[in-house]
């Protein structure tokens, strides 16, 4: 076996650390999101009513830490489970990270484009 | 005297196109070992099975083989303490085979190796040994008794997918002498194990923690080399 691939490895820790603080922001942000959508009434679930909350700062600075969390903690979960069987080549490697890079980055764009007249205020 | 049926799963790359299992009578006192088994059958049965051991005193990890659905050391598991009289004795799965029950270990040594697992020091030494406190000896308990039988290698997810990954035996070697208060290799082990091929491909499967002989917890170590890299890099802890 020859151990100098090993050496081009280089990195993952950002990766990780962020795959762990992301975990933890998705299980608040998720439980938040659940409780004032069903549990704090709100009323009927419906476009004005959702406009309404969107509103608040609050709410709007919510969801786009959600969106990125998601994005993040989804596209670096598919790229841990692509790597465990596939690309090990450093130069595959970085392909990929890139690719989903910019999977998350247009996704993060869409959401915004899509909460904006509630961004803008 | 009873016994033991040793139904060996037989594989010869030269010769044959495909492993098969051949069935052997062993009759066994109490004392009998599976290593035991192994030996009778040799001397008695077929002298061209092909099996790894050394100390018959399970801490060599010469023996690792897969007896009865688990991981277990040939000269340490007693027939009498197996479930019945049938005894399934493969080798190690998921590894590259040399022949019956011997396994391929240079990619599991090759790995080790790549960790350095050995003490570095770059201070001067004492003119006397150098100094432990029991607390810090105890820190070597649990993994300093890695045997390097495989166990934990063999029966790891991320190593079976990821053939670049140096695996739970490595890591857990890094983590014996990044604990070792007495180790000054600071950043040159780091660049080992804090990477994609090192410590990060563990997800905490676990499997290694059921499969060890020595019921050692290669995780627990893996996790603690992620939190002490996150403690070097972000806020230059050395140890």
């Amino acid at each position: 076996m020859r151990t100098d691939v090993l050496d081009q490895s280089r990195g993952g820790m950002w990766a990780w650390l962020l795959q762990r603080i992301t975990a933890v922001l998705l299980i608040v942000g998720f439980a938040s999101h659940l409780i004032s959508t069903h549990i704090m009434a709100i009323g009927e679930l419906s476009y004005d009513n959702i406009a309404h909350r969107l509103a608040s700062g609050f709410f709007v600075a919510m969801d786009v830490m959600l969106l990125a969390a998601v994005l993040y903690h989804a596209l670096n979960g598919a790229r841990m489970v692509i790597l465990d069987y596939w690309l090990s080549a450093k130069a595959q490697r970085r392909a990929l990270s890139l690719a989903l890079w910019l999977v998350g980055v247009a996704a993060f764009i869409y959401g915004l484009w899509a909460l904006w007249p509630w961004i803008k205020g | 005297m009873p016994v033991a049926t040793f139904h060996i799963k037989r594989f010869d790359p030269d010769n044959d196109d495909m492993p098969r299992y051949d069935e052997f009578s062993v009759p066994y006192e109490a004392s009998l070992t599976v290593l035991d088994g192994l030996f009778y059958v040799q001397e008695h049965f077929d002298g061209s099975l092909s099996f790894r051991y050394c100390c018959r005193a399970a801490v060599c990890g010469s023996c690792a083989m897969y007896i009865n659905g688990r991981y277990r050391l040939a000269c340490q598991t007693n027939v009498r303490h197996l479930d019945g009289d049938v005894i399934t004795v493969e080798a190690m799965p998921h590894m590259p085979l040399v022949k019956d029950l011997v396994c391929d270990m240079t990619d599991f040594f090759a790995k080790y190796e790549y960790i350095e697992p050995w003490l570095m020091r770059n201070s001067q030494d004492p003119a006397k040994e150098i100094g432990q406190t029991p607390e810090e000896r105890k820190k070597l308990d649990m993994p300093i008794d890695c045997i390097l039988c495989g166990a934990c290698y063999s029966t790891c997810p991320s190593v079976w997918g990821e053939g670049n990954y140096i695996g739970p035996a490595a890591l857990l070697k890094a983590y014996r002498f990044e604990v070792d208060s007495r180790d000054e290799a600071r950043k040159q082990r780091l660049a080992h194990f804090d990477n994609e091929h090192g410590a990060y491909r563990c997800h905490t499967i676990t499997n290694c923690v059921e499969a060890c002989p020595k019921e050692l917890n290669p995780t627990e170590g893996i996790q603690w080399l992620k939190r002490a890299a996150v403690r070097r890099r972000l806020f230059g802890r050395l140890k």
